[in-house]
């Protein structure tokens, strides 16, 4: 049994206040087997009791809430947005930085060319140089632009060309289909015509053959009723030739 | 920054570790030597502490226990209290943890309201315990319910687990008995 003071524990004081009673465990020991005994299964109770709440805490802990999950994920894309934006501000860093360095060596350049003589440096020369291929390297675009223009043009000519081709083609074909299809129906009914006006022609000629033979029959005063050929005969000239088509 | 969390280390055999957590340095000393008269069949440890969190270079027992001793009669108390509360883990308040409101008989020397203190141990879902630690058999009574708290916090109690020390709440959060 002991008093500690955690404020002043860096010493590790324990206050001996306890040392007076006899502590319980010491004094078990010189007890009788019985109290041992009995320590004893009150300490396996205690120990029991612990693992119990040892155990239930393992359990509990074990046990992910959905709230917790819930948690991990947004935590998961908070870290990725601000990853994000701490490339993003790298990346502005470096920008900056960039055009820091080139105003600084503008500067610096400009300084440099105070200081010397302008006609001899080897620095205007080769700015000079620079300068004329630069104009030689536009002037070289201007071309390949031009060009690339002309060609440009003359292929938006060839498909126009192209277009207007089919679109004639196209024409022409229907043309033709028309023509044909026109002829077709000329000629049909030009044919159908001749061959009525001759069926009619011939019907007329047959009904009057058979007035003829008719009246020749009843002319000859013979009696066809008679003749079972003849009567078929006569009989058959009856027939109107206009209902047979 | 170290967080006080419970069960994290093995319990010693037959031991028990209660922290009394207060600024008033004399009424802890008090109470601690009271509970240590008390006849109790586990090993009893006191620990002391003024505010949390808890030097971390100190090797420690398991603490089953811990008690906040608010000083009604002085705010500074309650403040440091609050903020000790900061680093307690919160599987502590299964019941591990228990609020002791002192000096509550003299009402003219208060200086923090009773309610304060019942809604502080309502935030923190803890029981709290009123007692007038100046006043011996008071003392005395309070030591020895604290250190049946602490065997049952400690597992010295077979089928009692400090969970069951959250009934105490009910008492508590009855309003009608503290108000009247």
């Amino acid at each position: 049994m002991e008093t500690q003071s955690e404020e002043q524990a860096a010493a590790e004081t324990a206050d001996s206040r306890g040392e007076g009673e006899p502590p319980q465990v010491a004094g078990a020991q010189a007890a009788r087997p019985e109290d041992r005994m009995t320590l004893l299964l009150r300490l396996r109770a205690q120990t029991k009791q612990q693992l119990l709440e040892y155990k239930s805490m393992v359990d509990a802990n074990e046990e992910k809430t959905p709230e917790q999950i819930m948690q991990e994920k947004q935590i998961e894309a908070k870290i990725e947005e601000l990853e994000k934006e701490i490339e993003e501000a790298k990346i502005a860093f470096e920008m900056k930085k960039l055009a820091l360095d080139r105003m600084q060596l503008s500067s610096a350049l400009k300084k440099h060319l105070e200081k010397i003589n302008t006609k001899t440096s080897v620095l205007m020369d080769n700015m000079k140089q620079i300068l004329s291929l630069n104009k030689l390297v536009m002037k070289s675009q201007q071309e390949t632009r031009d060009v690339e223009e002309k060609l440009l043009d003359v292929r938006k000519k060839r498909l126009q060309l192209k277009q207007a081709s089919e679109r004639k083609l196209l024409e022409i074909q229907s043309e033709k289909n028309k023509q044909k299809d026109d002829l077709a129906s000329m000629e049909n009914s030009g044919k159908i015509k001749t061959i009525q006006q001759n069926l009619e022609m011939e019907i007329q000629i047959t009904t009057v053959i058979q007035h003829v033979f008719q009246n020749l029959i009843l002319g000859s005063k013979t009696n066809w009723a008679e003749d079972p050929a003849l009567k078929e005969t006569v009989l058959q000239l009856e027939k109107n030739l206009t209902t047979i088509q | 920054m170290s967080v006080l969390r419970p069960l994290d280390k093995l319990p010693g055999l037959n031991t028990a570790t209660i922290l009394l957590v207060g600024t008033e340095d004399a009424l802890l000393q008090q109470l601690a030597d009271a509970m240590l008269k008390e006849d109790c069949t586990s090993e009893l440890k006191v620990h002391l502490a003024k505010s949390l969190p808890l030097p971390s270079n100190v090797n420690r027992p398991r603490i089953d226990l811990i008690v906040f001793v608010v000083n009604l009669h002085s705010k500074h108390s309650l403040r440091n209290v609050e903020e000790s509360l900061h680093h307690v883990d919160a599987t502590f308040f299964l019941g591990k943890v228990s609020f002791l409101a002192t000096g509550a008989g003299r009402e003219s020397h208060c200086s923090i309201h009773r309610n304060t203190v019942v809604k502080l141990a309502r935030t923190y879902r803890s029981p709290l315990l009123f007692c007038d630690l100046e006043i011996g058999d008071f003392r005395v009574t309070m030591a020895q319910r604290l250190v049946r708290m602490l065997q049952i916090c400690a597992g010295h109690v077979p089928s009692v687990s400090a969970l069951n020390l959250l009934s105490l709440l009910q008492s508590s959060e009855n309003p009608s008995l503290e108000d009247l």
